[in-house]
């Protein structure tokens, strides 16, 4: 945790833990300013209070849900593990299940290769460099709603795509009503939404790699390949694995995207495990079963996110 | 010296051939971009086109007319002019609160020592690795146990408490030297009039930047607006954008012409802000995608 800690918030990764910059401040805090000690407390109990009730209290309030069966006119009856017995036999879920996690690996890796790659792209002579960042960044910071609204255009039968490809003799494709594209169209909505968020981290940490050490390899003689694999990638990881971490919680609860271009369809071929609790509990009105949707979700999510930390110690580079 | 004119000879070739691998590398990056841009390319071309011309047997970006006036259609059918209202006054809203509340939080992290600090800092950011879209059932049934649901206060409330605002402008106020706080102490000032007279006004940047993300993090919701609004005069633009796709015999024209409504002033806020954004992004400030 520590480590993930200094990551996440320290601004520069390296030095950004808590204590050292409290010992560092002693002056500042030898006598405290605010008046009494819990002057404090009053600055952070609003957002602590919003965490708390919120975000915090949710989450465990759909853990403990995930153990009923709930309605919304008909209340909450506690059922014990009922629910998660039935999630085993529901080959609607082991299906979203299997959709969500084909998504994550193709995704994430696409994901952080193509932001990677952008990233040492645009670090090289291009002229119009901060414009072409800013063309790439827009669809991250716009509605996933209207992206994808525009790709389930593109990707019609008789769409621009389609068009494209038979006027080279490629053939129309079936996009959207043949499973394994329409899951493809998905993945590509997303990797061209997200890209450039990332490419941003990445590149933000390849800035912070001095030049100096670029040079010195360079003068030992160190090639491009080995120069990326000895120098940059090591002196990247801490921003490579932030980047991942988040990218794998965020691939983990697609929705947007699939409930706009396809429904979940054709078939439940798209039919991501979030699309399949949202509408298990606001279609069929079966809180508790969606709950227990949500309560698997969060353990997929947390053994992912755990063992990243766990596997960070092995390449990950702090300094 | 020596080894810097070896050097010299060895790569004259490729001292002269760099304008031209210059203009090749830019010339193929911004091909690239162009191709990476075709879909909201089309988005605008479709939006302008009569409705029986959306689809063809082949690609054409204009159509036998350039309809203009299919911006004003959406605006009446789509009913998008009070979309857009409800958009902005519930991301400005969101905006204002998001801000209060991370200045507070942020000014006792950096700022303030109380017991338990240490603690509350650590809470905070476990909360950065939860999932929050899995919680979701239970913050509607807490709403609609509340007799909230299907108002714009249980749409705003849950997205106002984010960490990583705090954080952000957190790593902004331990930069401020000590010094500053200590003169307007002697001068007798209260802790709260330091936070607005000294600190505010030194982390000005970071609030606009923060601003940006809690205005654009409202305007792209979409699952718990989804979730929590039925009536339609309270939904946002996300919402009734997915809501017209999911008609049948989707008039694409008018629905391109809302998208292009709706992506706009996003990139309008990219363009004029693009520095400070991507320093902010670049600083791990808003997470992952």
């Amino acid at each position: 945790m520590m480590s993930l800690r200094r990551d996440l918030v320290g601004n520069e990764v390296a030095g950004g833990s808590v204590a050292p910059q409290n010992r560092s401040r002693g002056r500042l805090h030898r006598r405290p300013l605010g008046g009494p000690r819990w002057v404090g407390w009053a600055f952070v109990l609003p957002g602590l209070i919003g965490l708390a009730v919120f975000i915090v209290i949710p989450q465990v309030a759909s853990l403990v849900l995930g153990f009923s069966e709930s309605t919304l006119l008909g209340g909450i009856e506690f059922t014990g593990t009922q629910n998660f017995v039935r999630l085993l036999r529901d080959p609607q879920f082991l299906n979203s299940v299997l959709v969500t996690a084909i998504f994550v690996l193709v995704y994430v890796p696409a994901n952080i290769a193509i932001s990677m790659a952008m990233a040492l792209w645009l670090k090289t002579r291009i002229a119009g460099r901060n414009w072409l960042r800013v063309i790439f960044l827009i669809p991250a910071l716009s509605p996933m709603v209207a992206n994808a609204a525009v790709f389930r255009l593109l990707f019609q039968k008789d769409g621009a795509i389609n068009q494209l490809l038979t006027g080279i003799g490629l053939g129309p494709v079936p996009w959207l009503s043949d499973g394994n594209w329409a899951l493809a169209v998905v993945i590509g909505v997303s990797l061209w939404q997200s890209f450039g968020y990332n490419m941003i981290v990445l590149g933000a940490g390849i800035d912070s790699i001095s030049p100096d050490v670029i040079a010195a390899s360079r003068i030992d003689g160190a090639g491009r390949l080995r120069r990326f694999f000895a120098i940059t990638l090591p002196l990247v990881s801490p921003a490579l694995f932030f980047t991942t971490v988040l990218t794998v919680i965020g691939a983990w609860q697609t929705f947007a995207q699939a409930y706009v271009i396809t429904g979940g369809g054709p078939g439940n071929s798209t039919m991501t495990i979030m699309l399949y609790l949202y509408q298990t509990a606001f279609t069929n009105d079966q809180l508790g079963y969606a709950s227990a949707i949500a309560t698997v979700l969060f353990v997929i999510i947390a053994i992912f996110t755990l063992f990243q930390l766990w596997g960070q110690r092995k390449w990950v580079h702090y300094d | 010296m020596t080894d810097h004119s070896l050097r010299t000879s060895g790569t004259s070739w490729r001292r002269r051939l760099r304008p031209v691998g210059f203009a090749a590398n830019t010339t193929v990056a911004w091909v690239f971009a162009l191709v990476f841009s075709f879909p909201l390319i089309w988005t605008f071309f479709t939006a302008l086109k009569p409705a029986n011309e959306v689809f063809g047997a082949r690609i054409s970006f204009i159509g036998s007319r350039v309809l203009w006036s299919n911006f004003a259609d959406a605006w009446t059918e789509v009913d998008f002019g009070r979309l857009l209202t409800n958009s902005l006054v519930i991301a400005a809203i969101s905006t204002v609160l998001t801000l209060i509340v991370a200045t507070l939080t942020a000014f006792a992290f950096a700022r303030l020592k109380f017991p338990g600090r240490s603690a509350v800092f650590l809470l905070f950011v476990i909360t950065l690795t939860l999932p929050s879209e899995v919680a979701v059932v239970p913050l509607f049934l807490g709403f609609d146990q509340a007799r909230l649901a299907d108002t714009w206060i249980a749409l705003i409330l849950p997205g106002l408490f984010g960490a990583f605002g705090a954080f952000l402008l957190r790593q902004f106020m331990l930069q401020i030297p000590a010094e500053l706080e200590e003169a307007a102490r002697i001068d007798g000032a209260s802790t709260w009039r330091i936070l607005i007279s000294v600190i505010v006004p030194l982390v000005r940047p970071a609030l606009s930047v923060l601003a940006i993300f809690a205005f654009l993090g409202s305007w792209n919701s979409f699952l718990w607006p989804l979730i929590i609004l039925n009536s339609s005069d309270l939904w946002t633009i996300p919402i009734g954008i997915a809501g017209f796709t999911t008609q049948t015999g989707t008039q694409w024209q008018l629905l391109m012409a809302a998208c292009v409504m709706t992506i706009a002033p996003v990139v309008v806020v990219v363009a004029v802000a693009q520095r400070q954004l991507v320093a902010a992004i670049g600083a791990g400030a808003f997470g992952g995608r």
